[in-house]
């Protein structure tokens, strides 16, 4: 038990910091795990740590955007646009307060909700057969095509090409190389974390290096009653913050698509409704912070939904926490998890744990939080940029690894420039072995599509689908520009 | 500073190469079946040994890098030894690789099963059973006991079409949930996974395994793990009153021989007898020690261990089963019924 608790301590800590650091967050954080994921002496001790970094990280996401104008992750860009200029203007702790205090409100929420009912939840597994899980995948990708980017079109084909990079490797119909290009290194297919780590990580550490902060420090002598401001205007606006909570919510239970875009779509409300109200969302105020601050901690629960009942990730930071686990023998999405009642309290206790612990912390030493958070980016580059590499070449640790990452950061830099969605192809690539077995599987026992179209649940999800590409192509006022 | 520095890599690198004085490469990623068992093995393994064992971890497509990579340059490092599993086996029988058992030393295997699950009550006329390289006995044991006796192999090819629904693509997450599910109503699982995935599930029940292989007769003996009378064998026999034979139970034979019998298999290179010795010396004493078979029993269930030579007759007595029919029906029925590209390795005959 005690070791449990060091854990817990240090996986808080150590997500705490990766929040802090701009453009860092969960998923950079996450990777790095990998390099010393061998040092857990049993798979539970993973969950505490994944999850502890998962929630802590979440809370320290919003220090880089209030106060340098960078966002600590895609999950914090939105709370910089009302949060730094509150702090140009010496509020920096209230923007602070609210940031935290709504994201952990409705962390607590939604984490009670997702955790505390996830073993119950497992039942609907059950009712997913083939045709459920096809048309739940069709769902899936066309909402990270026409929702998590305005440029869809672009979005389509990063994910057409995800699916394709996906299908390198084994033909599992024939057992026998495809798409390898004569390289053996291909045949066990390109590995998810040089993915992750070049087309993900790289493009935005490298984006973090250059890019121009500026540094805003807490106003001495006032910070302790701006900190009781910021809990005041949680409460004051607490239904833009539950909102949020509820957006995030939702878009957490959807594979794929989370961080940034929930923020943003919560944001969006926030702001057409300020505008209602006629206050100033968008110049500074401080509901701008708790309309997109709900969303994050909410989101990120919402999330583990999908990655623990069907082992298809709800965000792309639970890519990572998959294959973590995966590392330690939990296959998420399997039988053997699906009725391990450890997994689940575990999963349930380090959440909550995280959260009461991560609360007074962030409090109490949020001066010294936003130091860490204003110490120059180049100081956390290499060493990110090593723990990068560290995981990344863990594979065969030879040459390959290397040429590989190299490819994916190559990569990861085109699709970020020419706004190729770069969360589109990850969803591809994830989602391709998934979408090819259902669709052999499909075929096999002879479904049609009057399967489809006839029963209920893959009848939901279709409609659905069609529903998100008609709102993205013609009603998507948010026009998320996330690649 | 700089000498700081140094000192402190220098000593790492001294301290790490002082400790890892046997390497044993296994041909998968963490997490993996096989890398499990290593690492359990591995652990008991030292305390016998008296010297530690670094897993030296090499994946790759259907995990065959590994191996070729031990067999084309590891093995000849006087240190390092290998873990092989019964996929391995069934590459080495159908597939270009580089690697060949007749060119190593046992140090130790294990004789283990396979063991299929069905749901209660379900239509087993009818099977739906997972499709993958890895099942190609059970593809096999199926056609013979849904088939029957004397046929020719085009016709249990026939059979097994009109018969089995043979599904691809799933992953061993994905085939667990169908079998719950019952999309599937048969599935199969090594004796450590059944035991986690299939007995605890109140709609299924056990369907039929595979035997062990006695090496000194070339026979397949019963699983005493599991009730009597549930061996492929045994199953043909009460149904179709003879035991079965002919070319395609030759080839079935053959295919589970490799795949079970080689399940989970340590080797050395041929000829370093110094360091065969020493493991071959911890084996035994990890074999006599109760504490160590329970932590590996715990995880693999009841299985014996061939020692040293008892490992080399099991490699030998598998090899005599390698026939020309036998290999060919394997790759006909693997092509043809299954799908698969297997190739015909003329030279494994000889």
């Amino acid at each position: 038990m005690d070791t449990y608790i060091i854990v817990l301590l240090l996986g808080v800590f150590y997500g705490f910091f990766v929040g802090l650091i701009p453009v860092a967050g969960a998923t950079t954080g996450l990777i790095a795990i990998y390099s010393f994921v061998g040092y857990f002496e049993d798979p539970y001790m993973l969950v505490v740590f994944t999850t502890a970094v998962v929630v802590t990280s979440s809370i320290g996401d919003s220090f880089c955007g209030v106060v340098m104008n960078i966002p600590g992750a895609g999950g914090a860009a939105a709370t910089m646009v009302d949060g730094f200029p509150m702090s140009r203007r010496g509020e920096a702790a209230r923007a602070l307060s609210a940031a935290i205090s709504t994201s952990w409100i409705n962390g607590l929420i939604w984490g009670l909700l997702v955790f505390l009912f996830l073993p119950w939840y497992t039942n609907i597994v059950l009712y997913f057969g083939t045709v459920e899980m096809f048309s739940f995948l069709i769902f899936a990708m066309t909402c990270v095509i026409f929702v998590s980017s305005k440029y869809w079109f672009r979005g389509a084909l990063a994910l057409i090409l995800g699916v394709a990079v996906g299908h390198i490797g084994m033909d599992p119909n024939t057992a026998s190389p495809r798409w390898t290009m004569g390289w053996e290194y291909l045949g066990d297919g390109v590995q998810i974390i040089p993915i992750m780590a070049g087309v993900l990580a790289f493009p935005e550490l490298l984006s973090a290096y250059w890019m121009k902060a500026e540094k805003i420090k807490l106003t001495n002598g006032v910070i302790v009653s701006q900190l009781i401001q910021g809990v005041k205007d949680t409460w004051r606006y607490r239904w833009d913050g539950l909102r949020g909570g509820f957006i995030g919510g939702f878009i957490g239970l959807i594979p794929g698509i989370g961080g940034a875009i929930a923020d943003w779509f919560a944001y969006s409300q926030t702001v057409a409704l300020g505008k209602r109200d006629g206050e100033n969302v968008g110049q500074g105020h401080v509901r701008g912070v708790i309309g997109c601050e709900g969303a994050n901690n909410a989101q990120k629960a919402t999330s583990y939904v999908p990655t623990v009942l069907f082992g298809i990730p709800g965000a792309p930071f639970e890519v990572i926490v998959m294959g973590l686990l995966m590392y330690v023998g939990l296959e998420l999405g399997t039988p053997s998890v699906l009725s391990d009642t450890k997994f689940f309290d575990t999963l349930l206790s380090s959440y909550l744990w995280s959260l009461l612990i991560i609360l007074p912390i962030s409090y109490g030493f949020i001066k010294y939080a936003v130091y860490i958070t204003n110490i120059p980016f180049r100081y956390y580059f290499w060493p990110i940029l090593a723990s990068l590499i560290w995981a990344s070449t863990q594979y065969t640790g030879m040459f390959n690894d290397y040429a590989m990452l190299a490819i994916c950061c190559c990569a990861g830099m085109v699709l970020k420039f020419t706004k190729f969605s770069r969360v589109s192809f990850l969803i591809g690539y994830i989602l391709s072995a998934r979408l090819e077995s259902s669709w052999v599987q499909f075929n096999t026992f002879g479904y049609g599509w009057s399967n489809l179209l006839l029963e209920p649940l893959p009848l939901i999800f279709l409609t659905l689908a069609v529903s998100a590409a008609i709102w993205g192509m013609f009603f998507n006022k948010a026009r998320i520009d996330f690649v | 500073m700089k000498n700081l520095v140094l000192g402190i890599v220098a000593s790492l690198f001294m301290f790490t190469s002082a400790m890892a004085e046997v390497t044993m490469v296994v041909p998968q990623k963490p997490g993996q079946g096989t890398t499990v068992w290593a690492d359990i093995v591995k652990k008991e393994l030292e305390k016998h040994l008296g010297e530690k064992i670094t897993l030296r971890l090499i994946p790759g497509a259907r995990d065959i890098p590994g191996i070729n990579a031990w067999h084309n340059e590891l093995r000849f490092d006087e240190n390092t030894i290998v873990v092989t599993h019964g996929g391995n086996g069934v590459s080495f029988l159908q597939e270009q690789v580089d690697y060949n058992y007749a060119e190593y030393d046992s140090v130790g295997l294990m004789n283990l099963n396979i063991i299929a699950g069905k749901r209660i009550g379900d239509d087993m006329s009818k099977p739906r059973f997972p499709a993958g390289s890895g099942m190609v006995p059970e593809a096999f044991a199926m056609t013979l006991m849904l088939c029957g006796p004397d046929k020719s192999v085009d016709e249990y090819i026939a059979c097994f079409k009109e018969n089995v629904v043979w599904v691809k693509g799933m992953s061993g997450s994905e085939r667990r949930l169908a079998f719950k599910r019952g999309d599937l109503n048969g599935t199969r699982e090594n004796p450590a996974t059944y035991q986690k995935h299939v007995e605890p599930d109140a709609n299924a029940e056990l369907w039929f395994h595979h035997g062990l292989l006695d090496p000194t007769t070339g026979n397949h003996v019963d699983d005493t793990n599991y009730p009597a009378g549930y061996q492929v064998e045994q199953i043909f026999e009460a149904r179709w009153g003879v035991a079965p034979s002919g070319e395609f139970y030759d080839a079935y034979k053959l295919v589970k021989s490799f795949r079970d019998g080689l399940q989970k298999a340590i080797w050395v290179n041929k000829g370093n007898e110094e360091l065969r010795k020493r493991m071959i010396s911890a084996m035994y004493a990890m074999k006599n020690d109760a504490d160590s078979m329970a932590a590996i029993e715990a995880k693999n269930g009841k299985y014996e261990w061939f020692i040293g030579d008892d490992g080399d007759q099991m490699r030998d007595t598998l090899m005599t089963f390698i026939t020309e029919d036998a290999l060919k029906n394997l790759v006909k029925f693997n092509k043809e019924a299954l799908g698969l590209k297997s190739i015909y390795k003329a030279d494994l005959v000889k």
